[in-house]
């Protein structure tokens, strides 16, 4: 293969072991990889609670899954602690994290990914740090773990896929937490790979799609007709076979265009709801809180989708999970249309079931520097409405969303009180205001 | 700095400790102070543990007064209120103001 033409420079993947634990053992002067320990939402809505991350030690211990498992599948250890998530904490770290990054590569060339996960570009920096991409790493690491206290784990690679190939499955799984993939060393590193799920974007569908064509190893991929792979799993097929390759074409420094916008909020609600009133309270909530987003992004919306998800025994009895309405409107960001419209789609389609999910989307976005005059509401009340609706924004952003809410929030369904303390669903974080 | 200063993180820990401390059957209580080196303060949590069951860790405050001198007379003042056991992390080598006895015995195993 000649890699000549390819795009080359250095990359970092970098993400934090056990973000959210490991930051809550730091505070609590413990070591991140000796603690035993869970971070664990007991909002309403989780059913006796979710474990939101784990610190490496009880991964290990109790054979639990990296991603979110249950409370139940937890045993009851008196070695294990148990502590609840503080979302702002973890935003703040995740800030500080990027500052320190900051000192190693320019403004441009830092793209944080996620949470815990940030792309670092330093084909043109890294020389200012050390002899070798590797011995850079070592010093980021030991810079963050100094200062802040956390491991970083570390994928490098002549370009993004390769850095998150030697993240996932090299970097997790060695002492010094690093983990090196280079065009030269794809057959050794990329191709002894035989579980086709451990490679970023095979998951277990498409790892069945592979097997039919009878690939089940990396290398088998690698060796694979490209064309037979494209016509039969079109392009992302493409795609993987040029991740068995260790190719990467994609530019970090175009931004991405999304295609179309959407703007949207949904909840599942802490218990199953069955009067209308109480549906159509926490609609009303979703619906506001949608307006007040469109509006502080200064949008109007013409096309809005209610979602409403049966619970368990309903979806059981009626044979349907729930429901979907699309509704077209004039484009708007006002509390009041929006959350009739909803409510009427709602009265329409719905038979009595106990629900459990409700989300609101919005999309077909225009300038809110224009408005749609109608034959049938005088303008001035429309100003009017605005105005209002304005101000009311404007109180919550600087008193917060509880200092103004409508009395039908403290009516038994209303939801929008406590979520407003909420980050991502759960709790933002206590004492460190 | 001085006494309305503490007393304000007297009144906020007193406060949360009591919406936690629910003195249940079969349940110890004991609280935490953490010498906070990263953020330079001292980070208070409550813990709690039913026989054989999980260990419970509540954060209730952060005192950002990063100074031993602050720090002591407010534990006193705690001690007056609540019996159960501090436990100090992250305090190696250090001593109180008052009396010189050393503030953590011992250096836990996963420090």
């Amino acid at each position: 293969m000649n890699y000549a033409g390819e795009p080359t420079g250095v990359y970092f993947l970098i993400d934090n072991k056990s973000f959210y634990a490991s930051v809550e053992a730091t505070m609590r002067g413990l070591n991140p990889l000796h603690t035993l320990m869970v971070v664990m939402s007991e909002q309403e809505n989780t059913n006796g609670g979710l474990i939101l991350a784990t610190s490496p030690l009880a991964k290990k211990h109790y054979h639990l899954q990296a991603n979110v498992s249950r409370q139940r599948d937890l045993p009851q250890d008196e070695n294990l602690m148990v502590v609840p998530p503080r979302m702002n904490l973890y935003i703040q770290r995740n800030i500080q994290i990027n500052d320190i990054f900051r000192r190693f590569v320019a403004d441009e060339d830092l793209f944080p990914y996620s949470i815990d996960e940030s792309i670092l570009d330093l084909t043109h920096s890294w020389r200012l740090f050390g002899d070798t991409p590797r011995e850079v790493a070592v010093r980021i690491q030991k810079t963050v773990r100094k200062e802040l206290g956390l491991y970083t784990t570390i994928g490098i690679g002549d370009n993004p896929v390769q850095a998150k190939l030697a993240l996932d499955l090299y970097a997790k799984h060695t002492a010094d937490l690093i983990g090196e993939i280079h065009y030269e060393t794809v057959p050794e590193k990329i191709w002894t790979v035989d579980d086709l799920t451990e490679i970023w974007g095979i998951g277990n569908r498409m790892a069945k799609r592979l097997n039919r064509l009878g690939i089940h190893t990396m290398n088998e991929l690698a060796h694979a007709n490209p064309y037979l792979i494209k016509e039969k799993l079109g392009e992302i097929g493409s795609q993987l076979y040029a991740t068995a390759w260790g190719i990467d074409r994609t530019s970090l420094h175009q931004p991405y265009q999304v295609k179309s916008r959407s703007l949207g909020n949904s909840q599942v609600l802490p218990r199953d709801y069955r009067t209308q009133e109480e549906i159509e309270t926490v609609i009303k909530e979703i619906g506001e809180q949608v307006a007040s987003r469109l509006r502080h992004h200064h949008v109007l919306a013409s096309r809005f989708v209610l979602g409403i998800g049966f619970s368990y025994a309903s979806a059981e009895a009626s044979g349907r999970s729930g429901f979907s309405v699309g509704l077209r409107l004039d484009a708007t960001a006002d509390d009041a249309p929006i959350a009739k419209a909803l409510i009427r789609a709602f009265r329409q389609q719905w038979q009595d079931e106990t629900i459990r999910n409700i989300a609101v989307y919005s999309s077909d976005f225009s300038d809110d520097s224009s408005y749609q005059l109608s034959l049938f509401t005088s303008f001035a009340r429309h100003e009017r409405r605005l105005r209002t609706e304005r101000a009311l924004d404007l109180i919550r952003e600087r008193f917060g969303f509880t200092a103004l809410v409508y009395a039908r929030s403290l009516t038994e369904g209303g939801t929008a009180i406590n979520r407003a303390s909420l980050v991502g669903g759960h709790n933002g974080g206590n004492s460190y205001e | 700095m001085g006494a309305i200063h503490m007393n304000n993180d007297l009144k906020i820990l007193l406060a949360r400790i009591k919406i936690l401390f629910k003195l249940q059957y079969q349940t110890r209580y004991w609280l935490t102070v953490v010498d906070d080196h990263f953020d330079h303060t001292y980070n208070f949590f409550f813990h709690s543990q039913r026989k054989h069951q999980r260990e419970r860790s509540i954060p209730v405050h952060a005192v950002d007064t990063y100074d031993l001198e602050y720090l002591e007379p407010l534990i006193q003042s705690l001690r007056k209120v609540y019996q159960f056991s501090i436990t100090f992390v992250g305090f190696e080598d250090e001593y109180w103001p008052s009396n010189h006895r050393i503030i953590q015995r011992k250096r836990l195993w996963d420090e």
